[in-house]
């Protein structure tokens, strides 16, 4: 049996004080014991990017995270992605393109497009399609998910 | 499992072996896939994070220091990294996918010695060394001889490596990575790392490293001094990715066969030094 | 067109929202993270489920040990072949036990199952289960399988080789006597891969059963809700009535969740546990226990006149079922039925075999069959071309089936527009000028590629429920299950259409197997055709009563009414005229103490083969639908040093009848383009031994972003006709099926390499290259 750890985390904004074995990634702590579940769990090897979420601000898969090693960083999931009623603009954009299918990764894309279009307000098409290069969407064919997040910053 | 997060190197030291089965945690990109998938269930794990002198780089007359802990992110965003250091940079910027790059370290690279992957191909070829620290203090090692087989360094138990010497190499010394792969997000079948340094036409100095095709990054004296002092003509590229290709032990697995992997080291060496020079005249 | 059989005009939508992008009504909560796929579900008590995989691919079992198992603390229940009913079950053979019993067929096939209060408990109880097993011989090429000396997977079912599944026979004319006739022939071996579906989110279940009234309601991951419950009640002998479906958000599904994935154990787990369980599939279990496309060799022999009429065809195919028959009888039926493809040629000798071996089962998978015969048929039509001295347009345009003609077997092909869809894809992708070979990097080497496309829509039974509510929306209930292709949206938008309604006077209701009328899958091409038909004359026979009421309330004689948009009958010619819905329903309710309701349902009809023009063996008729038209063109750039390609740009043109929403459509042509990308280049299950070496995303590689191309061209024709709403056509799997040939007839055009076998890797492609001299 693991020991375990005790440990508080940041997740949006929020302390969540949580006792650990140190084995538990951050997918499995959102999921089953935050009840965060817009965090989806499609490979648990880091390969279809279903669960991203921003450490830091960065996306990172939360599947090879271990929950323990995060105490005192700023964790965002798709839950946190919102700012009141509001949709963000890439959510806004991915409805509005009809880029949404059968949106299981929908939650890794939004953040990693949040990321970019702080970073590059303005990207260009292949600047997007780097920046989704860890999300596997397997409906849409990327077209009008690539083309929707390129909208948000004035490319066509 | 027991877990332990220590804030200093000779923290780490101990806390590694207090434990049989202690395994250092760096960046989890492909420890922690390893566990998911139950093929590893270490009795302890000393996560590396909290040490600051493991994010660190620093910059020397005659190269870069660079934390073991660095991910490829901020490696691929060091413009520092320059001419002969450009071989880790592109190889960092290039690897996996974006998240991964986020995630994944230089040190954790080296310690998995995972024979599919390209970063240890390019710290062979930008001829790093490697600080190690252990029981008896610190040694820095040239990195291609920490690599013994496939997953297996020569790091003793207990020992990690702390941070990771590029050399700035001579002046017009160009570093270039090729990688070839299925798709963009996977493990290259076949990629090549080189540092060339040119005179006119005239290849000076060369050093060339496969990866993907051996347990270990597959590097030839031969293969470099068959290209030293030629004008890099196709026969002499031939020649030297025949030396290579003879050398490499490659596997068979879904990215390509072994003969297959066998006939591409001539070939992408060939792409390679052209593109590496193709650098040098920018 | 023919002037016999000129399109009945299709019935005119009421307002502005039929053929709108109107945004799915799910999209919102699926980007703000809101939307409950099953795994997002928990309830009280609820115990995790897990599966025991076989270690063999063809064993037999001696004994089993579970008493280490139960005896775990947190384990609550422990299942085998033992504790279930004894017998089998399959869409087409019954063949497959929940639990392996008796024998393993195949590596990875479940042999127990656990429930236990958390997956880590239960993961290590699987451990803990001791079985013995005695190895037998196995098969895993579909040729070798029938051999006479053979491993047998199942007991003999009648004559004939044991491990064939289904044999298929269909000559029309008589070809033995007609390859002397023709000046060009040209033959092949082609072969394709098991492809698998990875719907991002894995197959998942959860059960939870009543324990007065022993109901089992499952929430769970399908295509089907009724199919589930069909199944689940057949393998647990429980009658269907105590068995009710819930689908939550569906993450994907491309036909692998058509029939039952995981819904019989994880009902069986709770019924024994005498709690909830919820079994989510890991990725790995999931590649190794459910089931892909159906890897296929196909021998083709065709021969034209020197003018470019193909005159006949041979064709011998094995579809590799794997362990169990699952849907493979009905993809062999349909690989079978599309051999000659959508051509005129009158002497065709068709044979197909679905055969077991000892792998993953292969089941239902966008296209069920037409990928890989259409890869061998058009890859096929470009050598002769080529051997002809054609343009390969050209070649097929002059031998398309127009409306009319007779498809192979005699059913009438209702819409002939593959000619309209070859000539738009000829324009729009630029063909001439691409088809002039254009300079490229060194080293590398661009071409362009076509392929002609059919399919079915259509394809057995849908019910719909239109009712008007009191305050003047109106409720539509089909069983219909969106699995993100957008039906939720489309089928609204047909309501709207037909009753003049906004989307917000609607109200669409998911599927409940408690409350929902019939539907039998998501799948086959079918949702907006056949459902979409259903509320059309389930909308149909309200307005009927709807303008009952409003004669009544006008004072005008019905023939003088007109639906509104918004909700109103109106009198023609009387601008000012009119009464709302509401006030209708007011009527109704209050007046005659009922509400207006109207329900419809449809089946396409069965076609039986004619065979007075036709030899047939092992199809006596085909029930599957309308056919449907579509060209799809590729430009690559090879790599002649690797051998790798890149799809540069793309064109898919599709005859969809009518658009319905144009982003949703698109959508399904992007997305269908980009997994037949991923079967042409890099798709394909590698076993060794029987083992699966690529049971991981990591290994088995599905398209990237960074792997399409930026331009990929979705071109809709509308030419409506038929019965689906408003003369709309199916496009759900029309888009994979080219994909394949058009990519390697581009790879061919480039660079003269013949890739014979899918996926055209890199390495493929090389050694073509190599070979080609």
């Amino acid at each position: 049996m693991s020991e375990t750890v005790s440990i508080s985390l940041t997740i949006n904004g929020a302390e969540h004080a949580l006792t650990l074995s140190p084995e538990r990634t951050l997918l499995d702590v959102l999921r089953e014991d935050v009840r965060a579940t817009g965090t989806r769990r499609g490979c648990d090897e880091g390969s279809c990017g279903a669960c991203t979420v921003l450490v830091e601000g960065l996306p990172v898969l939360s599947c090879l995270s271990l929950a323990v090693t995060l105490p005192g960083r700023a964790i965002t999931t798709i839950e946190g992605v919102r700012n009141g009623p509001e949709l963000h603009p890439v959510q806004q954009a991915l409805v509005r393109h009809g880029a949404v299918q059968c949106g299981f990764c929908m939650s890794g894309i939004v953040l990693a497009a949040k990321v970019l279009l702080e970073q590059n307000p303005s990207p260009s098409v292949d600047e997007v399609r780097q920046a989704l290069g860890s999300n596997v969407c397997r409906c849409s064919g990327y077209t009008r998910v690539v083309e929707a997040i390129a909208s948000v910053g004035g490319r066509p | 499992m027991r877990y332990a997060e220590p804030e200093s190197v000779e923290a780490a030291l101990l806390a590694l072996n207090a434990h049989e089965d202690a395994r250092c945690l760096a960046g989890g990109a492909s420890l922690v896939a390893m566990m998911n998938a139950g093929r590893i269930a270490p009795g302890m794990l000393v996560s590396l994070h909290r040490i600051p002198e493991l994010f660190t780089i620093t910059e020397a007359s005659d190269g870069i220091w660079l934390g073991a802990m660095c991910t490829h992110r901020t490696v691929a965003a060091d413009t520092r990294l320059g001419g002969a250091m450009e071989v880790v940079r592109g190889a960092a910027r290039q690897l996996a996918h974006p998240a991964i790059r986020n995630m994944a370290t230089l040190g954790g690279s080296i310690g998995l010695a995972d024979p599919r992957t390209e970063l240890p191909v390019a710290l062979v070829a930008a001829s790093a060394l490697a600080e190690v620290a252990g029981a008896h203090g610190r040694r820095a090692v040239p990195v291609e001889s920490l690599f013994v087989d496939s997953h297996r360094t020569s790091l003793q138990r207990g020992e990690f490596v702390t941070r990771v010497f590029l050399p700035r190499g001579a002046t017009g010394a160009v570093g270039h990575h090729l990688r070839f792969s299925r798709v963009a997000a996977d493990y290259p079948t076949v990629s090549v790392s080189l540092v060339l340094d040119m005179e006119g036409d005239t290849c000076q100095q060369v050093r060339v490293v496969v990866g993907s095709c051996a347990p270990v990054p597959l590097h030839l004296d031969a293969a470099d001094q068959r290209l030293i002092g030629t004008r890099l003509e196709a026969e002499d590229v031939a020649e030297a990715g025949g030396l290579l290709a003879q050398a490499a032990a490659p596997i068979d697995d879904v990215r390509g066969s072994a003969e297959y992997r066998r006939m591409l080291i001539p070939r992408l060496l060939g792409r390679a030094l052209s593109q590496a020079r193709e650098r040098a005249h920018v | 067109m023919s002037d016999d059989v000129r399109p009945e005009p299709a019935p005119r939508p009421v307002g502005e929202v039929l053929g709108q992008s109107v945004p799915k009504p799910d999209a919102r909560e699926k980007v703000t993270g809101r939307a409950v796929y099953t795994e997002d579900l928990c309830v009280p008590g609820m115990l995790h489920g897990a599966l025991l995989g076989s270690p063999h691919p063809h064993a037999r079992i001696l004994s089993y040990d579970t008493s280490r198992a139960r005896a775990l603390p947190g384990v609550r229940a422990v299942l085998t072949a033992e504790d279930l009913p004894a017998h089998d079950i399959g869409p087409a053979i019954k063949d497959q036990p929940v639990l392996a019993r008796g024998k393993v067929r195949y590596a990875g096939e479940p042999v127990a199952a656990v429930a236990a209060v958390d997956l880590p408990t239960a993961r290590r109880a699987l451990g803990l289960i001791d079985i013995q097993y005695e190895v037998l011989p196995a098969v895993f090429d579909a040729e070798e399988a029938l051999r006479p000396d053979a491993p047998v997977l199942h007991a003999p079912r009648g004559p004939g080789h044991p491990n064939a599944a289904s044999y298929i026979r269909l000559v029309e004319g008589t070809p033995d006597s007609v390859w002397a006739r023709c000046h060009v022939v040209v033959e092949d071996v082609y072969e394709t891969p098991a492809q698998q579906h990875i719907y991002l989110e894995p197959c998942s279940t959860l059960a939870e059963v009543d324990p007065d009234s022993g109901k089992i309601t499952l929430h769970t991951s399908t295509q089907s809700g009724f199919r589930v419950q069909a199944v689940t009640a057949e393998a647990l002998g429980v009658p269907m009535s105590r068995v009710r479906v819930l689908v939550p958000r569906v993450g994907g599904a491309f036909g692998g969740k058509v029939e039952s994935t995981n819904q019989p154990i994880t009902a069986a787990l709770a019924m024994a546990a005498g709690a909830p369980v919820r079994l989510t599939f890991s990725r790995t279990d999931d590649m190794k226990m459910m089931r892909s496309r159906h890897g296929a060799r196909i021998f083709m022999r065709t021969g034209a006149t020197r003018d470019g009429r193909i005159l006949a065809r041979q064709v011998r195919i094995h579809f590799d079922t794997g362990a169990y028959a699952d849907d493979g009888p009905f993809v062999a039926n349909i690989g079978s039925y599309f051999a000659r493809g959508p051509y005129r040629i009158p002497h065709v000798d068709v044979q197909c075999w679905c055969v077991y071996t000892n792998k993953l089962r292969a089941g239902a998978f966008r296209g069920f069959g037409n990928p890989q015969i259409h890869f061998a048929s058009e890859v096929q039509v470009d050598r002769l071309a080529e051997a002809l001295g054609m343009d390969p347009i050209e070649l097929r345009l002059r031998n398309a089936l127009e409306t009319g003609e007779k498809w192979l077997g005699g059913a009438p092909v209702e819409s002939g527009t593959l000619r309209a869809c070859l000539e738009r894809a000829r324009d729009v992708s630029d063909w001439a000028r691409r088809r002039e070979r254009t300079p490229t990097a060194p080293g590398k080497q661009r071409g362009i590629g076509v392929a002609a496309v059919s399919h079915v829509s259509g394809l057995l039974g849908s019910s719909a429920t239109v009712r008007l509510n009191e305050d003047g929306t109106v409720t539509v209930n089909t069983g219909a299950v969106d699995t993100g292709q957008g039906s939720d949206v489309a089928l609204t938008q047909v309501a709207a259409g037909a009753l003049g309604l906004s989307m917000e006077q609607l109200n669409f209701s998911r599927p409940d197997t408690d409350t929902s009328p019939y539907d039998w899958c998501s799948g086959g091409t079918r949702t907006t055709f056949t459902v979409g038909r259903v509320i059309t004359q389930a909308c149909e026979q309200v307005r009927v009563q709807l303008f009952a009421h409003a004669s009544a309330l006008l004072q005008r004689p019905v023939r003088r009414l007109e639906l509104r948009p918004g909700g109103f009958v109106g009198v023609r010619d009387e601008p000012g005229t009119s009464v709302s819905f509401a006030a209708i329903a007011g009527r109704a309710l209050y007046v005659e103490g009922g509400p207006i309701i109207a329900s419809a349902r449809y089946l396409y009809p069965a076609w039986q083969l004619d065979t007075n023009r036709t030899q047939v063996e092992g199809l006596p008729f085909m029930g599957n639908g309308f056919f449907v038209f579509a060209a799809q063109v590729a430009e690559v750039e090879v790599d002649e040093l690797t051998g790798h390609v890149e799809v540069l740009e793309a064109w898919s043109v599709h005859d969809v009848g009518r658009v319905i929403n144009p982003a949703a459509t698109e959508g399904q042509v992007q997305g269908g383009f980009v997994q037949g990308l991923g079967y042409a280049l890099t798709e394909e299950l590698v076993w060794n031994e029987g083992q699966l070496v690529n049971p991981t995303m990591g290994d088995y590689k599905v398209p990237g972003v960074l792997d399409v191309p930026v331009a990929l061209h979705a071109v809709l024709l509308e030419q409506p006709f038929g019965p689906g709403p408003f003369g709309a056509k199916g496009v759900g799997e029309v888009g994979l099926v080219g994909v394949a040939p058009a990519i390697c007839n581009a790879i061919r055009h480039a660079t003269g390499a013949q890739v014979r076998q899918l996926p055209a890797t890199a390495e493929r492609v090389l050694r073509a290259l190599m070979e080609r001299d």
